[in-house]
């Protein structure tokens, strides 16, 4: 009898180590892919890229569309705009319970109305990143944008559930650009 | 002539593997009285009130026995825990969004909390050396389920709860009925 308990015993402890080790490893590997941490999304907005350019740059505008974003703060009310510009953007973080999480954003392009990156990152230093606002006009009031970030994790655990959390970026990035699309065109056609 | 099937499942579930038989025995003779006397339907009624009028006393003495306490150590070590622990992981994942996101789930992260359940209710089941012990670490896996996703942050779909809290007790079942037929 014991050694049939024993036997058991081995065959779930090789279930379960198989059940943490396999997506450990994969997890590693695809970790290490060349586009690691980088999520895109591509929207075709029918506005002019000036109409669109406001809804990227007004911090209340932000408000409307970035889901989960309860509040802008301008750290220098002397440069709101522009290169070099700073803002805080304060998170509600739903899946910590709720908590406020402030990510600090540095312009580091700005060039209106085609292109901005801000340079992102935590204030508790989870993580820092890029987040990049391409408008193209597409002509006859069309503008195409295109939304790339790229975040890296201080947390090696963080690190390892990149290609988990990447994905999931992405999805959220597109939600967002999709309500992007419906509140511009909403105001858009009201004009 | 047989009383309800799932009746006499919550029966040896809840009854000590020392009270199971007899309980189980006992009831039986009258039902079959009762059918006898009253028909099949009346038969049924008064076992399944009998069932669910004794299953907390039952339930007491298998408690007082100690052996209520391995199951629910396993429901917990085995279901609950992993569950949580997932829903943990989950959570942490969508914290580390840099630009934050809700209680959803992607179907993925859904899927492999019921596949993580059924292999830790399945080995939970493999380890039960008798049916009233399969039954209650079922019953014991199920309500697990239920307690995890009570405590769970997200927002749980109806199909995903109903999924886990029937996967647990019937995949640790499987796994015990096909170790007996081995």
């Amino acid at each position: 009898v014991e050694e049939i308990a024993m036997k058991w015993v081995k065959r779930i402890a090789i279930v379960i180590a198989v059940l943490l080790i396999v997506p450990a490893v994969t997890l590693l590997i695809l970790g290490h892919r060349a586009n690691a941490g980088l999520a895109q999304t591509t929207v075709e907005i029918n506005a002019s890229p000036d109409q669109v350019w406001t809804w990227l740059d007004d911090g209340d505008k932000l408000k409307q569309w970035v889901s989960w974003m309860v509040d802008v703060k301008y750290p220098d009310p002397q440069k709101t705009h522009g290169l070099g510009a700073k803002r805080v953007w304060t998170m509600k973080d739903e899946n910590n319970g709720g908590a406020l999480m402030r990510i600090a954003a540095t312009f580091t392009e700005y060039a209106p109305p085609s292109l901005m990156t801000v340079q992102i990152g935590d204030t508790e230093g989870l993580f820092t990143g890029e987040a990049s606002y391409h408008l193209v006009d597409l002509g006859s009031g069309r503008t195409r944008v295109e939304v790339r970030e790229r975040a890296h994790y201080s947390e090696w655990f963080a690190n390892l559930m990149e290609p988990l959390i990447t994905p999931q970026a992405e999805k959220k990035m597109a939600m967002d650009a999709a309500r992007l699309k419906q509140l511009v065109e909403t105001k858009a056609e009201a004009r | 002539m047989r009383p309800p099937a799932w009746a006499q499942f919550v029966l040896w579930a809840v009854a000590g593997e020392n009270q199971a038989e007899f309980v189980a025995g006992d009831l039986h003779e009258e039902f079959l009285l009762l059918c006898a006397a009253e028909g099949r339907p009346a038969g049924s009624r008064w076992y399944v009130r009998q069932v669910l009028r004794s299953a907390t006393t039952l339930l007491g003495l298998r408690f007082r026995s100690g052996e209520a306490a391995h199951l629910v150590a396993a429901a917990l070590v085995a279901v609950a825990m992993p569950l949580l622990l997932l829903d943990g992981l989950w959570s942490f994942v969508y914290s580390h969004i840099p630009l934050k996101d809700g209680l959803d789930r992607a179907p993925g992260f859904w899927a492999a909390n019921v596949v993580c359940v059924c292999v830790c209710a399945a080995v939970c089941g493999s380890l039960a050396h008798s049916f009233a012990r399969a039954a209650g670490v079922a019953l014991a896996a199920a309500a697990g389920a239920a307690c995890a996703l009570w405590w769970s942050p997200a927002a749980v779909p109806w199909v995903y709860a109903g999924l886990v809290i029937l996967a647990a007790p019937a995949s640790s079942l499987a796994v015990f009925a096909w170790r007996r037929s081995r």
